[in-house]
């Protein structure tokens, strides 16, 4: 287990030393803005509302949680999907096309290290990527002095889950990259596994019963709504933790019988 | 220290490496010869541990490439046929990482990366990164990274590919004055250059052995009539040997 971490170290000189990281936090950073501030008019808009009815019961219930980070870290759930598989496209499928998985094998390194170097290299640069939306809050803050402020707690868990959904796709996409020796097929299935995970959801209305519990249980992103209000529930915390170990496993059985080939 | 006894490889319906057995005793450079596709390649990805063998086995200082992995993958360095670069990287880095990979103790990775970057001529490049440097510098960085953390034993694919003739010299000398220290497998179809380096030279063809021998051994054994008063005929070249032996 010692040896994943210079592969994780070396994967992140990797990300770092090209445009890739640079490239993904910035326009991560845009467009979670972009969402931000329309959440940010919509608030605006509603408090003014209340304020003309004069309904300050209204005005106590209008919270930052509700009103805008349950839907910013809705929309970033989607944007991640857009933005992992190009983070985890060349993790393994790279290795091989230039054969320098060839040093890996003849290193004392096993199969598990390599998974997991890897593996924790992306989580790294997805947590920077989250964590630049943190400035949102702080300017929330510190600007809207005279609300009730931002629900710290349920914010965290918010961050937590936008984490745990990230972590899964990353998962997904490591697992994709280690089938393949062609880092575009790689970015292009994960994509494509990502984005049906999120709108088979979409024809929960079709089925009755079990199936739907089924399609609506498989939908990742309906398992980040309760992270987004601020609550921990155990049922989409499990999802999580299980797509990321099933990821990890099957990817490590990849990189095992990739030799064998 | 290097023993290896019938090894087989077969993909599907052919067989890379058929019935393989040699040996090569500590401090000895063996010189591995063949054809394109004869199964060089294979032989040493079966030897560092990358491929496993569809039978027989192949024991490095005492452990089973198979059996014991780790312990072998502890004791060796290898180059590919494609040195293993990461382009995006610098030398130095790239070193680094290795020598960690290799369980180089923190405190001595520097000095060791140093150590490795003089012995292949890579000093004056160390800081660049890997994707622009040329061909003949990238088989050098790919040369002291099997070197990283001194192992035993030395396994070479073609180190001399894509070397101009002084560097192709230099890396011979590199090479022979690794013998004694280290044990090496060295590949190559450059007969010239097992002449200059190797005590041994294994020859195989379709997978298979035709020759393996002391060079002066290999050179006397197929050395031409006696003429009739007795004196040895002509001794060979090993292109002479090589081209019989794998026609």
């Amino acid at each position: 287990m010692k040896n994943a971490l210079p592969i994780a170290r070396k994967e992140l000189n990797i990300y770092f030393a090209t445009p890739v990281a640079y490239v993904m936090f910035t326009l991560f950073v845009v467009i979670a803005s972009y969402f931000f501030l329309r959440l940010l008019a919509g608030y605006e808009q509603e408090s003014m509302r209340y304020m003309q009815y004069n309904a300050p019961e209204m005005m106590n219930r209008l919270n930052f949680q509700d009103m805008i980070f349950r839907g910013l870290f809705g929309n970033l759930g989607v944007i991640l999907i857009f933005i992992v598989p190009f983070l985890t496209m060349k993790l393994l499928a790279e290795e091989k096309r230039t054969r320098t998985i060839e040093l890996l094998y003849s290193t004392p390194v096993t199969p598990l290290d390599i998974v997991l170097g890897k593996y924790l290299a992306g989580l790294v640069v997805l947590t920077c990527a989250i964590s630049f939306t943190l400035l949102y809050p702080v300017l929330l803050q510190v600007l809207a002095k005279d609300t009730a402020g931002v629900e710290w707690r349920s914010l965290c868990m918010g961050y937590l889950g936008l984490f745990l959904i990230g972590a899964a796709y990353m998962a997904i996409g490591l697992f994709i990259s280690s089938l393949t020796d062609n880092v575009a097929v790689a970015a292009i299935v994960t994509f494509f596994a990502l984005l049906m995970l999120w709108i088979i959801g979409w024809s929960a209305a079709e089925f009755e019963g079990n199936a739907r519990e089924t399609v609506i249980y498989l939908t990742s992103v309906s398992h980040l709504d309760s992270f987004s209000r601020g609550v921990l529930d155990l049922k989409d915390l499990a999802y999580f933790i299980s797509v990321v170990i099933l990821g990890l496993f099957a990817t490590h059985r990849a990189v095992e019988a990739h030799r064998w080939s | 220290m290097i023993e290896v006894s019938h090894l087989v490889k077969s993909y599907r319906d052919l067989r890379a490496v058929d019935d393989l057995s040699f040996e090569v005793k500590t401090g000895e450079i063996l010189g591995f010869l063949g054809p394109n596709g004869a199964g060089k390649t294979t032989t040493m990805r079966i030897l560092t541990g990358v491929l496993p063998p569809t039978s027989g086995s192949a024991k490095i200082c005492g452990f089973d490439v198979f059996e014991q992995p780790m312990e072998v993958k502890k004791r060796i360095g290898y180059l590919p046929e494609t040195p293993p670069l990461y382009v995006d990287m610098t030398v130095r880095d790239y070193l680094r990482f290795v020598a960690r990979l290799k369980g180089v103790p923190g405190k001595q990775q520097q000095d060791e990366v140093d150590r490795v970057a003089a012995a292949t001529n890579c000093l004056e490049y160390i800081e660049r990164v890997i994707d622009n440097l040329s061909k003949g510098q990238r088989q050098r960085v790919g040369i002291s990274q099997a070197l990283i953390g001194s192992p035993e034993v030395l396994i070479l694919d073609e180190p001399t590919a894509g070397l101009d003739p002084a560097q192709q010299q230099e890396v011979r000398k590199l090479i022979k004055s690794l013998a004694g220290k280290h044990t090496i497998v060295l590949s190559t179809h450059i007969l010239s250059e097992v002449t200059a380096t190797c005590q041994k030279a294994l020859i195989i063809a379709r997978g298979k052995v035709v020759a393996y021998d002391e060079l002066e051994t290999l050179r006397a054994q197929h050395a031409g009539a006696m003429s009739a008063d007795g004196t040895p005929g002509p001794l060979p070249s090993l292109e002479e040997i090589f081209l019989k032996l794998t026609a």
